[in-house]
């Protein structure tokens, strides 16, 4: 950890008054993106992503990541106030939330969200801040079978995001690398799938396909439904909690805060299971688990600590190793990519002038998504009651333009169009969007150092087994494989003895 | 979901099968034993087992309940909403880029029944001049021109 650095960084971030904003514009975008159902923090930072190209990276960064954090914290708006999480991330806050805003405590419930997603930030992005040098120092070793093994491991992490069909989540991983054939042959040159093509010798282009998957998919579903919400009616007052109730949640917060950023760093497992596993310790270690859902602030604070400590965690995988640590960094990853920037411990040897302001830049997005929150909370609960008809063709057109400004390219526009249709009927055949951004991240990385790896070892597999650090990523990625299938069955199994149960339930 | 999933797996089968056919042709291309086409080929064979494995699936039953299925009416709405988008591509070489997006999003939202015509106008007006402005002046990002802007 270099101190000086990270000072700078900070310098650098709060100072120049331009930087500053973009952190803010970052804040205040992901706050209304997450706090409007059906759009996701993930769609918001893809969208965006377009939008950074002709400025200085680093402010670019700077905005995506303050997206990020606001986009988390977002969803809790609409939970609390709709009973509709704004994003997967809030789903735990409608538990006691909206039970708050029935009581007539919705401007506490989002007071309180607001302050636990800033404690839980923070806490996750310094733990990043000071975590990931070392890690990164210690994947400077690392060889071709070590980057595969990890990308592996990666891949792995495809059953974790597969949601109720693990054979659908492979089936929709193994599509994305098989999109990831088309274009030139790394390692050869060779043209790959083109059919002749001019336009495909590059490749299927990230930020098309992402667009398509998470953007057009959604705008289409949007479309399909033309979702009517229910209008916020209710005034939000005393917004921020008395220090007495703020005392009651804080070792709630710091529990919370803890496993949020080791569940956001363990690769695939994302914010919303953060948001639940920290909603369920809090229960489980409470004085009064029984008022746990009838609206009380530590079920607030919980998972809304949870979820965007897990934020900071996530970061940690895929400044060090490349690897994602759930979907949204996955897409900053991309966005690391577009900028000549890879991703990996070489970023941080190579590209401190990258790695310091994005650790500045997280610790001060939460203090800015802390003022905004509070300051702008009843702007936000005004938000959500905009009219779908209007937002459905803004979105589309963001879609449009940010497929197009890649590359300036309409062929890009199609392609997008194209992913996103598919995706539209995969989301209705249960096959998930998810696997196949993994895949298209980590696809290359997979084939070059397989392919690399086996010409070193003149053909014997046994060289990702025999180098331990390779051989402990297989076996962490087999182990994490299998415990998430049995918790996937296990889950399954649960809801269709609950189905059945309801079912006699009905008869009798 | 039986009979669709049954459907999915043989068009898997019929998609890997070409694949590992269609890539053999790299082989030659290449002095490399890992050459082009060897990650083809794996992902192709992976491919195979999972449609099989899917196909069986369903036969045993064991296939995930639909969920909400396609609404016709709303599917309809979806696809002449793609048309009008195709049809903003082709509009915004012949006028540009911030008149024909002017057009597409009053036309998309008249067309979602969005009530209110000045609502239409104004929203449909600003987003266009503000999308153009940011990305000609702040980005620099050049967005296709035509007869007007």
């Amino acid at each position: 950890m270099q101190f000086d650095l990270l000072l700078a960084a900070f310098g650098k971030v709060m100072l120049d008054p331009v930087n500053f904003l973009f952190v803010f514009i970052g804040v205040t975008a992901g706050i209304i993106v997450g706090a409007l159902p059906g759009l996701t923090a993930t769609m918001g930072v893809a969208l965006l992503i377009p939008f950074t190209y002709g400025i200085d990276p680093v402010r670019g960064l700077l905005m995506l990541l303050g997206i990020f954090s606001g986009g988390i914290y977002g969803g809790s708006i609409s939970a609390t106030l709709l009973g509709i999480p704004g994003t997967p991330s809030a789903a735990a806050t409608v538990l006691d939330g909206h039970p708050m805003a029935k009581k007539g405590l919705a401007g506490k419930a989002i007071g309180m969200a607001t302050i636990a997603s800033f404690f839980g930030g923070t806490l996750g992005a310094l733990i990043m801040t000071f975590f990931s040098p070392l890690v990164a120092k210690m994947a400077l070793r690392f060889g071709p079978p070590e980057f595969f093994a990890l990308a592996f491991f990666g891949l792995g992490i495809i059953i974790t995001v597969s949601g109720k069909s693990i054979l659908k989540g492979l089936i929709a991983g193994i599509f994305g690398l098989m999109i990831t054939m088309i274009g030139f042959d790394p390692l050869s040159g060779v043209p790959r799938l083109t059919f002749g093509s001019t336009e495909l010798l590059g490749g299927i282009n990230f930020i098309p396909a992402l667009i398509g998957l998470f953007g057009y998919s959604q705008v289409f579903e949007g479309i399909e439904k033309i979702l009517i919400l229910p209008s916020v009616k209710s005034e939000l007052k005393n917004i921020i909690p008395k220090l007495k109730e703020l005392k009651g949640v804080l070792r709630t917060m710091i529990k919370s805060a803890l496993i949020g950023t080791f569940i956001g760093a363990v690769p695939g497992t994302g914010c919303d299971i953060a948001a639940f596993v920290s909603y369920g310790e809090a229960r489980r270690s409470s004085k009064h688990p029984e008022k746990f859902g009838t609206g009380i602030l530590e079920g607030v604070a919980a998972p809304e600590t949870g979820n965007n400590a897990a934020t900071g965690g996530a970061m940690i995988p895929m400044l060090t190793l490349g690897v994602p640590g759930d979907a949204v960094t996955a897409v900053l990853m991309g966005a690391l990519t577009i900028h000549n920037f890879q991703p990996g411990p070489l970023l941080f040897r190579d590209h401190p002038e990258v790695v310091y302001p994005i650790f500045a830049g997280m610790i001060v997005a939460q203090f800015v998504m802390l003022w905004v929150g509070l300051g702008g909370a009843r702007f936000f609960a005004k938000i959500i009651n905009l009219d779908r008809r209007i937002m459905t063709p803004i979105i589309f057109l963001l879609c449009v333009v940010g497929s197009y400004a890649m590359r300036f390219s309409f062929f890009d526009v199609g392609v997008s169009l194209i992913i996103g249709i598919i995706a539209y009927f995969m989301n209705y055949y249960g096959f998930p969007s998810s696997p196949i951004l993994l895949a298209l991240i980590l696809g290359p990385m997979v084939e070059q150092n397989l392919r690399r790896s086996l010409i070193i070892s003149h053909g014997d597999p046994l060289i990702f087994i025999t180098r331990p650090i390779s051989a402990a990523f297989i076996i962490i990625g087999i182990f994490i494989m299998i415990t998430s299938y049995v918790r996937v069955k296990k889950a399954m199994d649960l809801e269709g003895q609950m189905a059945s149960v309801v079912e006699k339930e009905k008869v009798a | 979901m039986k009979r669709e999933d049954i459907g999915i797996g043989v068009g898997l089968l019929i998609l890997s099968t070409w694949l590992f056919w269609y890539v053999g042709r790299y082989a030659e291309k290449t002095i490399y034993i890992y050459g082009p086409q060897f990650f083809p080929k794996i992902l192709a064979i992976l491919m195979v087992i999972l449609g099989l494995a899917l196909i069986v699936n369903a036969l045993l039953g064991n296939s995930l309940k639909m969920g909400n299925r396609i609404d016709p009416k709303g599917f309809v709405r979806m696809l002449i909403s793609i048309g009008i988008c195709i049809g903003y591509l082709f509009l915004i070489t012949i006028l540009g880029f911030a008149t024909a997006t002017f057009v597409f999003l009053f036309v998309l939202m008249t067309f979602l029944k969005q009530k209110g015509i000045f609502i239409r106008l104004f929203s449909s007006m600003t987003t266009a001049v503000l999308v153009w402005a940011i990305f000609r002046y702040f980005l620099i990002i050049p967005l296709p021109e035509g007869l007007l802007f």
